[in-house]
């Protein structure tokens, strides 16, 4: 390991698309990078989920499962218009129902929380809570409460709300300063194409649906706060919490130990979290405050519609001359501006590039972060696009990308850690069979059509500081790795313990990994933009090589030999070249209660590179002209991540990502009223999210490329990457079945007829 | 009202808008079965009355008089030693946030007791209630085929 002068620099991360300055400590040592030869016992190996027995036994905990005593339940009343105002709000009968305990509602909450307005937004905005003894009491309260609200007019599309005469949104005005980023001169590029193709593309609004909703039950103890949470990011729920309560971030907790799937949506503190805090601390009692379904569908989070006009100008060869886009996204009431644009500038290289992205926002509740957001949008609209330039151009698709394939990050003109997205392309293109001759279309059913497709993915996974942990080992050889960090369901907590336990020369089941509890473990970021094992891996491996180079030391105290002739493997001290070897707990046992600690930080990202995930899908469907309806029958796909920490994980992560793709492109859509913008669809039996039944043959891996550039895990990030490819393969492919484009998604049956005319 | 629950014997007097879900979530701590929906949309709920699914979210606790319940927290032996399926799941990598997977479980485990060898279309067609947003599906199919062989080899 190689000693560094440890101190504070400003260094650059990426973060869900965008790119933050940072000042962070530097560690005071780096652990020399695992390179492909590294020896690693546990590290690329698939060993089951260390927490996979509790969730197969029902024992894992779920933040609705906290079960506090007294605990009182809160539900909220949500608007049925998507603007107005609260003329008048009585209670008085919800009061008086046998069980309830507190309503709060217009002007009852502290300004901060931005609970309860009386001016009213969107449809589903919550007007008021009532917090009862059970739910069904709650229940009954809620519609004993009498509101009144004056309508009106309101926006709910991008059209509305841009047009000259638009009811006001937000009173900072309805439409944000539109975001323009260029390279090249694009007019000369398109001059200069022999070929040039226009498309528009448009894509839904789409909901995360978590299966577990979001929710928090708060607990006061004196001026303490607890808060269990349904979050992606601890640190940031209790700092959201204690800046929104005027509280000291030493005064509250918060733990999450499981949670059912966040998806970007969990990223904070919500209108439930503060909710379920005023109650509790006004009753004295813990309370309960988790989303009912049509809450969740309504009223947290979604991925935004966008509009993409995309021109692409090329030579006859396929080389990309310029690529433009216009794009309109509409993002609720709220949301930051995460847009298409970034995957244009970074998946080709192509000289010439300009886009414009406007940002509105309408009377609909506000977007968050979905699994990458901006550029699962974006991919549509330029795989789609270079897709219909390939049919025009008369080249193969896979062809045409490979010749535009960008050797440096085109956006910001540096190298790459790592890019093995041409390997990616030469092992799909294998294993799915790219060039073989199509199968003969079935002479029983000639409406039934085939069709394949292809799309590519870039997404910033260099993940960075801060992140930090620290291990401990016991007395009895057993070892306690603890960060602030979560894990969601994508398998962080096993993956911090493969690297701990090859950090420190242990056997696996000797770690044990805490997660998830502010009080318990330093900071780690939140899990967003596919960061968690390139951030906190490394502080993991640092904290356990930290406390085995203490380790080691005590144990030539005893052995009576130089540290560095001592290895660790399994549990054991071993002396080289001997055969004296003691366990962990032999060492430890004779130290009495010395406890061996070490500390661990995430060190920053190499300057001037880019740190990517790649990869690319393949889709085959086949298409029915009669009823249009599409099944996709299998998908291929080969990501490039770095290091694949347990690869039996990287591929439920694929999966995953690859069936909310499949959602994306087929099934999901909210729709609003257009006469009310009131959300049509806010339950699983109307927005749909794919079943086994939809699922096709997944054949999706990693290709082998160690990233020791990245990180000195030589790992990068995998959860969102997969997720991009596969709606506009599965585009490309009905495309390529009927002979048209079906522009818009999702492709339902009827936009599929519509399509066939 | 009597019940078995995993086994054991229950008697209580529930108020009578109370479902099955909140009996055994809320009353009895039983709190392995999950609600995602509350409207017999999503399978999270999914347990056995004498051994069909329902979905316990829809289901009234004063209707199920006299019936047997069981939970995934009854699928374990008597020691807590995971049963086959279970061992499976955690096998093929059938749970990854885990919130649907006690309503697979039991929806799993109610196909095979009906249907020992079932087909991979079948298992789609009986599974396709119990919803998984972070995309198990591939692997719980598998999980479910090898349990299915590995019991007719006996
Ligand atoms: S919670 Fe019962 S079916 Fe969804
Ligand atoms: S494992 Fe997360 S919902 Fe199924």
């Amino acid at each position: 390991m190689a000693e560094v002068k440890s101190g504070f620099i400003t260094t650059t991360v990426e973060v869900e698309g965008r790119t933050e300055t940072r000042v962070v400590e530097r560690p005071a040592f780096e652990p020399t990078p695992w390179g492909t030869d590294a020896a690693l016992t546990h590290v690329g190996q698939s060993p089951p989920r260390v927490d996979a027995p509790e969730k197969v036994t029902g024992r894992a905990r779920y933040t609705a499962d906290i079960q506090r005593p007294r605990q009182a339940v809160a539900l909220f009343l949500r608007s049925t218009v998507a603007k107005g105002t609260i003329t008048h709000f009585d209670a008085t009968a919800a009061r008086a129902v046998p069980g309830v305990l507190a309503v709060m509602g217009p002007g009852d909450a502290p300004a901060k929380t931005r609970l309860f307005p009386s001016a009213i937004s969107y449809a589903g905005q919550p007007i008021a809570a009532v917090c009862a003894e059970s739910e069904s009491v709650a229940w009954r309260a809620l519609r004993a409460i009498v509101v009144q609200i004056d309508s009106l007019p309101f926006a709910a599309t991008f059209e509305a709300t841009a047009a000259p005469d638009a009811p006001k949104v937000r009173s900072a005005g309805n439409l944000a300063e539109p975001i323009v980023v260029s390279r090249g001169d694009v007019a000369a590029g398109l001059a200069a194409a022999e070929v040039t193709i226009t498309r528009e593309y448009r894509t839904p609004v789409a909901l995360h649906s978590a299966m577990e909703p979001h929710g928090a039950v708060a607990e006061w103890e004196g001026d303490r706060l607890t808060i269990w949470e349904s979050t992606q990011g601890i640190f940031r729920t209790r700092n959201d919490v204690a800046r929104v309560l005027g509280i000291a971030q030493s005064q509250v907790r918060v733990i999450k130990e499981y949670m059912g799937g966040g998806f970007g949506a969990k990223n904070g503190a919500g209108a439930h979290t503060f909710t379920a805090a005023l109650l509790a601390k006004q009753l004295q009692r813990p309370v309960r405050c988790v989303l009912e379904r049509d809450g969740e569908q309504m009223d947290s989070g979604n991925r935004p519609a966008t509009t993409q006009r995309v021109t692409l100008g090329a030579r006859r060869d396929g080389t990309l001359t310029a690529i433009r886009l216009d794009a309109d996204v509409p993002l609720g009431i709220s949301g930051w501006e995460g847009g298409p644009a970034q995957l244009y500038h970074e998946l080709y290289a192509c000289a010439n590039v300009h886009t414009t992205e406007r940002f509105a926002h309408i009377n609909a509740s506000g977007m968050q972060a979905f699994r990458a957001p901006g550029y699962a949008e974006g991919a549509i609209g330029l795989e789609g696009a270079m897709n219909a330039l390939a049919t025009t151009l008369g080249i193969d698709p896979l062809e045409l990308r490979r010749r535009n394939f960008a050797e440096r990050d085109p956006r910001l003109d540096r190298a790459f850690t790592g890019n093995a997205l041409r390997q990616c392309y030469d092992e799909a293109a294998e294993r799915f069979g790219w060039t073989a001759p199509r199968p003969a279309p079935d002479r029983a059913h000639p409406e039934r059509v085939r069709g394949r497709g292809v799309a590519a993915q870039t997404w910033p996974t260099g993940g960075g500081p801060p992140a930090y942990a620290t291990a401990r080992l016991n007395n009895d050889g057993s070892i306690e790795i603890a960060s602030g960090t979560q894990d969601l369901g994508t398998g962080a907590r096993t993956v911090l313990a493969q690297i701990a336990a090859d950090a420190f020369g242990a056997a696996l089941h000797d770690v044990r990994v805490v997660l998830g509890d502010t009080e318990r473990a330093p900071y780690a970021g939140n899990s967003w933009g596919s960061m968690t094992t390139a951030s906190v891996g490394p502080a993991v491996r640092m904290a356990a090589e930290d406390a085995r180079a203490k380790l080691l030391d005590a144990a030539s105290q005893l052995l009576n030999v130089p540290a560095d002739a001592l290895e660790t493997r399994e549990s054991r001290i071993i002396v080289r070249d001997s055969d004296r070897t003691m366990t962990f707990a032999e060492v430890t046992g004779k130290l009495g209660n010395v406890m061996i600690q070490g500390r661990g930080s995430r060190g920053p990202n190499p300057s001037d590179r880019a740190i990517v995930t790649v990869g690319v899908q393949m889709a085959e469907v086949e298409v029915d002209r009669m009823t249009g309806v599409v099944r996709v029958l299998r998908i291929v796909a080969a990501h490039d991540c770095g290091r694949v920490i347990n690869p039996t994980l990287a591929r439920s992560q694929l999966e995953g990502g690859i069936l909310q793709g499949l959602g994306y492109a087929l099934f999901e859509e909210r729709r609003l009223d257009g006469a009310t913008g009131v959300p049509l669809n806010p339950s699983l039996h109307d927005y749909k999210i794919p079943t086994m039944a939809d699922c096709p043959a997944i054949d999706a891996w990693c290709v082998q490329n160690v990233d020791a550039d990245a990180n000195h895990t030589g790992a990068r990030g995998l959860a969102e990457p997969p997720l991009i490819p596969t709606a506009p393969a599965i585009a490309a492919a009905v495309a390529d079945a009927l002979g048209v484009e079906v522009s818009e998604l999702p492709l339902t049956p009827w936009r599929v007829l519509a399509a066939l005319g | 009202m009597r019940l078995t629950i995993n086994g054991r014997p229950w008697e209580g007097d529930p108020a009578g808008e109370t479902t099955l879900l909140g009996l055994l979530r809320d009353d009895l701590e039983l709190t392995g079965t999950k609600l995602s929906c509350d409207r017999g949309e999503c399978g999270a709920c999914t347990v056995q009355l004498d051994g069909r699914t329902v979905h316990a979210c829809l289901t009234l606790a004063h209707g199920c008089d006299g019936q047997a319940v069981r939970t995934v927290e009854g699928l374990a032996g008597p020691e807590g030693a995971l049963n086959d399926l279970q061992a499976a799941f955690i096998a093929h990598d059938a749970a990854q946030c885990g919130f649907c997977t006690p309503g697979q479980l039991m929806a799993a485990d109610a196909l095979l007791a009906a249907n020992p060898r079932p087909s991979d279309e079948e298992i789609r067609a009986w599974m396709a209630g119990n919803l998984c947003r972070c995309g198990t599906y591939p692997n719980i199919l598998t999980a479910i085929r090898a349990v299915a062989e590995a019991r007719s080899r006996g």
